[in-house]
């Protein structure tokens, strides 16, 4: 079995060890980093987010993933030069302010370090200005907002006209999802993305990133 | 007896821990429990029969509960008790409470599976959103038009003059006032003034608006229900405890904990999900002191309960309770369609059939549509699911599981692409409140399909 073979059934088993262990293969043996995460580690994420869609796996093994994928990657990103690291994008993401649900954000934010994000998650009960000063912070792309009572949903309109009051609206992709919010709610209070599920949220978050960096 | 005092102070001083090892060890003693008691999920049995299922179930939920406790979000710390104290709760938590005044005062009992009893009907939009204070009012008034409707779920407000309520502030507060105003007037109007109100309520999230609107002035009630929500999984907060201290120092007995089990999540498949189902009553009679109970495990991907896991974990976990304790337990359901469709009538059907036979004390129906758009709820679902839930009393549960199996390829394929259905106002006058044809039709339809598999409506 080639090394990127093993370190995508690393990730697919959701083992850290192991997943450390061949990686730091793949360094000694002088193998291209970057080629490890494009046809290792995420061949594993991939499989892994399609046995998450269908129930195969549930979130502690899609967390356990997760936590393989980031010790890999801890072990490659090293090896490669700062312009070359094959990251997806950065995201801020939280629960808005008033809500303290966090599976749903949680399943997401696994799945989007399992596809290559770099991601910061602020938690639950998070203010407006702290998802925007997060975001400055470390320069993300996208801001997540996740709500899962209608009651905190405004919170979400919120972050977005907090960030065009401050006029910064550009500077950010703002996606939106949780359990009440609809596409129809999204558009309604102008946010760039949508995601019923944690799988389509990942796969809209790649479409956003993949457009701005094309108008750029 | 726990008193809240004893609550709070394990919440101080349990042991500290973080939320994220707290997850991991709620995820790792579940699949433990599960292997020691060979717990399975039998994709070909949504309703089985197996008392031996029922009473594991129910013992692995009292060792799993055991070992984790819940976690104080606000302290990051672990309350937990002893084996005698879950059972002397158990014991001590009332078997009956009595809700509504004057001529709708009505005592609600628990069931056991197959039992002849009664379910307690709990009627209306289950804290679906809707648009405007005049919506919320006629669907109010229809949901008290019900006569089997025994006490009343109602929506949502989502906004205050124009303006959208926000968690925790003054909006929230003038929200939950305008809503029990609003709905103790909807009651008047259908000359049900004594119907109590169980779900106060659903747009106060913070315990501040909950506890500025328990003041006389406003209508709520002793003899209303209270629901007090347990965080996925098996967590509370300060904020939460604090709706609870209120309520306890008014004396009112209507505290119901409620908890929705997220499958696919830290629960993992089915019988995570039904084992965390049951230790949430655990959680209920000893962090809340609730009275009673309502569960919703919920499908992490679909938002709706009515895929054949989760009526196997609605018939298991209703079964385990009804069989192990006098609890006052009630399911609520949440479709993936939306109202006056063929698809939701088919899956409240089999909602009710996984709930009644298997000893759920009664119902709470529904959040159609997943109860997340604005309007999409009428008085004809719920009216629909209580009549089933009549119909079904007294059925074994081999039979509905018969009739399920039938109901579940007429829509399972449909859940992820469910039809959302219409709003209130494309289904019903709204100046006289009565349905559309499209509407009587459609619920003529189903309910004679039913009649031809099994069913013998009585109401």
């Amino acid at each position: 079995m080639s090394e990127f073979k093993k370190l995508s059934e690393a990730i697919i088993a959701g083992d850290r060890e192991a997943a450390i262990k061949v990686a730091n293969e793949i360094v000694d043996k002088g193998l291209d980093a970057v080629e490890a995460i494009e046809k290792g580690l995420m061949v594993g994420a991939k499989e892994v987010g399609e046995k998450f869609d269908r129930l195969e796996i549930f979130l502690p093994e899609l967390m356990m993933s997760a936590d393989a994928m980031q010790a890999a990657l801890n072990v490659l990103l090293p090896q490669i030069p700062k312009g070359k690291i094959p990251r997806k994008g950065i995201v801020v993401c939280g629960t808005v302010k008033g809500d303290i649900h966090d599976i749903g954000k949680n399943v997401f934010a696994a799945m989007l370090r399992a596809n290559g994000f770099e991601v910061y998650d602020l938690g639950i009960d998070v203010p407006a200005s702290k998802f925007i000063e997060e975001a400055e912070k470390v320069g993300a792309d996208i801001i997540a907002l996740s709500a899962l009572m209608t009651s905190t949903m405004g919170e979400q309109k919120d972050v977005i006209d907090y960030l065009k009051a401050m006029g910064k609206r550009d500077k950010f992709i703002v996606m939106v999802g949780g359990g009440p919010v609809t596409r129809q709610w999204a558009e309604e209070i102008g946010a760039d993305g949508y995601g019923e599920t944690a799988s389509e949220g990942v796969k809209v978050a790649l479409k956003l990133i993949e457009e701005r960096r094309r108008v750029k | 007896m726990i008193t809240l005092l004893d609550v709070v102070e394990r919440a101080l001083t349990g042991r500290s821990c973080y939320e994220r090892e707290y997850n991991n060890v709620f995820s790792s003693k579940l699949k433990e429990v599960i292997k020691e008691y060979g717990i399975k999920y039998d994709p070909n049995t949504p309703i089985p029969s197996d008392n031996t299922l029922a009473d594991d179930v129910f013992q692995a939920a009292l060792d799993f509960y055991l070992d984790v406790g819940t976690y104080c979000l606000d302290t990051g710390r672990i309350i937990k008790f002893n084996e005698s104290e879950i059972k002397d709760a158990l014991k001590t938590s009332p078997s009956q409470l009595l809700f509504g005044e004057g001529m709708d005062a009505k005592i609600m009992v628990p069931r056991t599976p197959e039992s002849k009893i009664s379910p307690w009907c709990f009627l209306g939009a289950g804290g679906a959103p809707v648009s405007s204070e005049e919506v919320f009012l006629k669907l109010v008034e229809g949901y008290a038009s019900i006569d089997i409707a025994n006490s009343i779920t109602t929506p949502a407000l989502t906004s205050v003059r124009g303006m959208r309520i926000r968690p925790g502030s003054p909006l929230e507060i003038l929200g939950t006032i305008r809503t029990i105003v609003l709905a103790r007037e909807a009651l008047r109007r259908a000359g049900r003034p004594g119907l109590p109100i169980m779900n106060a309520l659903a747009t106060a999230t913070a315990a501040v608006s909950l506890n500025t609107a328990l003041h006389p002035n406003y209508g709520l009630r002793e003899t209303d229900g209270y629901l007090i929500a347990i965080t996925a999984e098996l967590k509370t907060s300060f904020d939460l405890l604090n709706k609870v201290c209120a309520l306890q120092s008014l004396g009112y007995g209507g505290i119901c904990s409620e908890y929705g089990p997220v499958y696919g999540g830290y629960c993992g498949g089915p019988e995570g999900t039904v084992i965390a189902a049951v230790a949430g009553h655990f959680m209920g009679v000893l962090v809340y002191r609730a009275g009673w109970h309502l569960i919703f495990p919920i499908h992490i991907n679909y938002g709706c309960n009515s895929t054949p896991e989760l009526l196997w974990v609605t018939s298991v976990y209703a079964q385990a309770i009804s069989r192990n304790t006098h609890l006052l337990s009630l399911h609520l359901n949440y479709t993936a369609a939306g109202p006056c469709t063929e698809m939701c009538l088919y899956e409240i059907a089999a909602q009710r059939l996984a709930a009644i036979p298997s000893g759920a004390s009664g119902i709470e129906s529904l959040g159609a549509a997943k109860a997340t758009h604005e309007d999409y709820t009428t008085p004809m679902e719920p009216r629909f699911a209580a009549e089933v839930a009549h119909a079904i009393v007294g059925m074994r549960r081999s039979d509905a599981n018969e009739i399920v199996k039938k109901l579940l390829p007429k829509y399972t394929n449909k859940i992820a692409n469910p039809p959302l259905g219409f709003k209130y106002q494309e289904c019903y006058d709204t100046l006289t409140g009565k349905p559309s044809q499209r509407c009587l039709e459609i619920y003529s339809k189903v309910k004679k399909e039913l009649e031809d598999i099994g069913l013998e409506f009585k109401l």
